[in-house]
């Protein structure tokens, strides 16, 4: 908060920045030594807290799939040696303030958020849930019966969509520490046990494994003294977890899982050596926005298969891990990891008659790759890229809307390691120093599209199989005249190869999908 | 520092730098306002309120599902919002034109209102002005582009449609409401989806009768020039013309005794018990209706009794949850719990009774029902962070009244509400004969 909006002195601007703290511009610092990050907006009303630890399902014990996330889930959901999990709600609700938690592969948050009337009582509240569990045996039951209802049944009878791209990722990360979803399967976590969350806690919640993250208008001397309670816990040591090493698939390998429904999610990819930091990334966020940008209807692939065709709700593509995309329309955050794939996300399509759900399912899957073969073959041209720049370079701004987001892509900057001025305040130079050039050889390099998994959730899956395998054309029908261009295209796409050997079709039924490992 | 002692803190510190002459200290809605009302009708506030350089541009259209009150058009109100993308004349290409400003825009539709959102650079506010009074007043799409889009909303349907909760949701209605449009998802019914394409001349007319300015309110809330904005906005929605035809939604007949279904759900799911009041409007001013509110919270909300017993101690359940949130019409009172066994769910609906029955006759406890109010209150302040949030916060309050004066009057309302005014919400509302209750379980294969 050294920059900018000091000079505001009118009453207006002291309204604006009372509300809103400021801009993604507001400085962080990062004490690596000392494992704390601050962001101070003195003037804003709220104070963020994002207590990051070194930990995610990555460190889940072989069989004990699900562990960390369990752990997390107790201590946001639990009580503590001071308080019982009731007492705690209690204390919060007139607050309507929370906590909460996020464990992915490589990181585990707690977020918390109040108004800074309240700071005193919620963060005695907030970090005795960290630094005081009770590990009760009634709250893990509780959190264990939640966890199972969801890989049992919630997972599978849930969004479809996301189970897909869950899929795709476990599918391409088959045999790293990265294969599992964080809540683990269902076998794992029916042999979770109290003693192994509070043997994970003993092992990992170490006060050198942990960075504490304040944003807002705390007072002076809180955030070292949030630090100095987080030094409370014992020191130690975490044995590293090597970074993932996927191998890129031969040809096309293709997942089908099994379920009654009438509309069918595609999600698509292989694993790419591309990560924040590095040389081509900012070239591959331009690729990627102009390809398949999150929720945004410019893009090329809505283009083709929605804005043209009308064939679902929505496709797109990613370059960074994105769960729970169909939540929200900013990226998430604290995601961050050492390995990432290229993504392509069909969302669900649907018959029009009863039978001809494959075949449209197939349309769009062709419809995608050839969007991507297109790319790589004849590059993207330098208007598009310009384009894509403009658009970028105002869009991204909103990324950071929030002090709770902007605290945290200060924690993903220093998970990925990133120097001064770290992501948000690095895309606009980052955008300004694209070249078309550059970005076509940075497509060059990371994307094509022969080898790659495909993942489907489907009824009749060896209807699908057999489709595949036999190389069907599958055309589509308007309930309406289309320009000629369109019918053109619509042609080239119906033969549009996927190259597919029986051996490299796995089909799974729904009731099967993460029982075990 | 808990309670209303710190509400009132929050309010002042925040208000305390606003321009007085807009607002009073003690008003709950913190930001600097500006009404700017046209001769045809509209009415848009201008607030400043988020970060630096941002605005948020929110048309609050007081149509949504409710007004879908021909037979076979269900979903219409939701389609026209997709539609409402495809571009004008001056701007055939939306996308592009919203793209290129690096705007974040969207729309949703409910149950009674559709609302469109545009953030971007404040920059670029006369341009937003521009694009959103052209597409408001001369949407241009040829009946080719709708057919097209007809298949999106098929696939939007689908995303959700086997989903546990959409699933009982779809039966509930269907078994609560006899004439109200409430009995309709918003989405639609699926057979009235797959009839979209044939639907052309009809969003034409849907398009005439209900996007007119009397029937639209904007919200501008960020960084940016009053003046300029106000300015703006006469010049480019002046020429607007009136004529919005309210459509005639059906009231709904008395309820004269309980309802039950069963609903077997095509896959795996806990079983699900979904218990619904016929309640009253939304209002601001009605304390009866603003204690109902209260009433949801302080007897199934997440720090309840009941919740705290079968949740936390007993673990019978996953999740109990109360929906008491007004709509515009009378609608339904929801509490809703996943059961852990399906050998319990007969005591737990006598549990949930027994809570009813309870409420009916007792009175909350005084701190609960202050600690419950400062958490209504707090709860709306704390969201409002970005431009944007401030804007959706008052959605509402627009929605239900027309305008955002109904801020001020509803926690002035809730204020006043008693422990006897939760009690006679539970009493007026809480009967047998305006209940339908929903069990839902998993299909035998």
């Amino acid at each position: 908060m050294r920059r900018a909006y000091f000079g505001i002195g009118t009453l207006l601007g002291l309204l604006i920045l009372l509300v809103s703290g400021s801009s993604p511009g507001a400085r962080t610092d990062y004490d690596p030594e000392r494992g704390i990050i601050t962001l101070p907006e003195p003037a804003s009303p709220f104070i963020a807290f994002n207590i990051w630890l070194k930990v995610g399902s990555q460190n889940d014990p072989e069989g004990k799939e699900g562990l960390a996330a369990m752990t997390a889930a107790l201590l946001a959901g639990g009580s503590t040696t001071e308080d019982s999990y009731e007492q705690i709600r209690s204390k919060l609700y007139p607050m309507a303030a929370s906590y909460g938690y996020r464990v992915d592969k490589e990181m585990t948050v707690f977020t918390g958020r109040v108004h800074r009337d309240n700071l005193e009582a919620y963060y005695t509240l907030f970090s005795n849930a960290l630094l005081k569990p009770a590990f009760s045996q009634e709250d893990f039951e509780r959190v264990k019966s939640q966890t199972l209802n969801f890989v049992e049944r919630g997972r599978r009878y849930g969004r479809d969509e996301e189970l897909s791209k869950e899929l795709l990722f476990s599918m391409i990360y088959q045999g790293t520490p990265y294969e599992h979803p964080a809540e683990g399967y269902v076998e794992s976590v029916r042999s979770l046990t109290l003693d192994d969350v509070k043997a994970f806690y003993e092992s990992v919640y170490l006060r050198n494994n942990l960075v504490v993250g304040i944003g807002g208008g705390y007072p002076r001397g809180f955030a070292d003294r949030v630090r100095r309670d987080f030094d409370a816990l014992p020191a130690g040591e975490v044995a590293p977890v090597p970074a993932p090493e996927p191998r890129m698939p031969e040809g096309v390998k293709v997942l089908i899982v099994e379920k009654a429904t009438d509309a069918t999610p595609v999600s698509m990819g292989f694993p790419m050596a591309l990560l924040r930091g590095d040389e081509d990334f900012w070239s591959m966020m331009a690729f990627n926005s102009w390809m398949g940008e999150h929720r945004n209807s410019f893009a090329n692939l809505f283009q083709v298969i929605r804005e043209t065709r009308g064939m679902n709700y929505g496709n797109y593509s990613y370059i960074e891990a994105f769960p729970l995309g169909y939540t929200t329309q900013q990226p998430p955050v604290n995601v961050g990891r050492r390995s990432q794939i290229f993504e392509i996300w069909i969302r669900p399509i649907s018959n029009t008659t009863p039978t001809n759900l494959h075949e449209r399912v197939l349309f769009a899957t062709r419809a995608a790759l050839r969007e991507v073969a297109k790319v790589v073959d004849h590059g993207l041209p330098a208007e598009e890229v310009e384009r894509t720049r403009n658009f970028l370079w105002n869009f991204t701004v909103n990324w950071g809307n929030t002090i709770s987001r902007r605290l945290a892509y200060a924690v993903d900057d220093a998970f990925y390691g990133l120097p001064e001025p770290g992501y948000l305040a690095g895309i606009r130079p980052g955008l300004q120093a694209l070249t078309p050039e550059g970005v076509n050889e940075a497509i060059q390099k990371h994307i094509q599209a022969e080898n790659l998994w495909i993942v489907f959730i489907t009824r009749d899956a060896r209807n699908l199989r057999r489709m595949l395998l036999e190389g069907v054309p599958t055309g589509i029908t308007y309930p309406g005249p289309r320009p000629e261009a369109v019918l053109a295209e619509d042609r080239e796409i119906a033969t549009f190869p996927i190259r597919v050997r029986a051996d490299d079709i796995v089909i799974m039924d729904i009731n099967e999908v993460y029982e075990g490992r | 520092m808990r309670t209303l002692a710190g509400l009132l803190l929050l309010g002042l510190s925040v208000a305390a730098c606003a321009d007085p002459a807009t607002r009073s200290a003690d008003s709950v809605f913190p930001f600097e306002t500006r009404l700017v009302s046209l001769d045809n009708g509209l009415h848009a506030y201008l607030i400043r309120a988020g970060a630096p350089g941002e605005v948020a541009f929110v048309s609050n259209v007081r149509t949504g599902s409710r007004d879908e009150v021909e037979e076979g058009r269900t979903g219409y109100a939701h389609f026209f919002e997709h539609m409402m993308f495809r571009g004008t004349e001056k701007y055939p290409d939306y996308d592009e034109a919203t793209s290129s400003i690096g705007a974040a825009r969207n729309a949703f539709t409910s149950n009674d209102a559709t609302v469109y959102y545009l953030v971007a650079s404040s920059e670029y506010l006369e341009r937003i002005i521009d694009l959103e009074a052209d597409r408001f007043q001369n949407l241009l799409y040829s009946e080719s582009d709708f057919r097209t889009e007809a298949g999106a909303i098929l696939g939007e349907y689908q995303q959700g449609a086997l989903m546990p909760g959409t699933y009982l949701d779809r039966e509930l209605r269907l078994t609560a409401w006899d004439r109200h449009t409430y009995r309709h998802q918003t989405i639609g019914f699926e057979a009235d989806i797959r009839g979209m394409p044939e639907g052309y001349e009809y969003s034409l007319s849907f398009f005439d009768r209900l996007y007119r300015p009397e029937n639209v309110v904007l919200v501008v809330a960020g960084d940016f020039d009053f003046a300029l904005a106000e300015r703006l906005i006469r010049e480019h929605y002046g020429g607007w013309e009136p004529g919005y035809v309210p459509p005639a939604v059906e009231t709904e007949p008395e309820q004269t005794a309980p309802r039950d279904i069963l609903v077997e759900f095509p896959g795996g799911t806990l079983p699900i018990i979904s218990v619904n009041y016929k309640g009253p409007a939304w209002s601001a001013t009605d304390r009866l209706a603003v204690a109902t509110q209260v009433l949801g919270a302080v007897a199934f909300g997440s720090n309840s009794d009941l919740f705290r017993r079968l949740v936390l101690q007993e673990r019978r359940v996953q999740s109990l949850g109360a929906g008491f949130g007004l709509p515009r019409d009378p609608g339904l009172l929801t509490i809703q719990t996943m059961v852990n066994d399906p050998g319990d769910l007969e005591s737990i609906q006598a549990e949930i009774e027994a809570t009813v029955e309870r409420f009916q006759e007792e009175l909350v406890d005084a701190q609960f029902l202050a600690d419950t109010k400062s958490n209504m209150k707090y709860g709306f302040l704390m969201r409002l962070e970005t431009a944007q949030d401030v804007a959706f916060a008052l959605i509402s309050f627009i929605i239900n009244t027309g305008g955002i004066q109904a801020v001020e009057e509803y926690y002035a309302t809730l204020d006043q509400v008693t422990a006897e005014d939760v009690r006679e919400a539970a009493r007026t509302y809480l009967t047998e004969n305006r209940r339908t209750t929903a069990v839902m379980i998993q299909a035998e294969d």
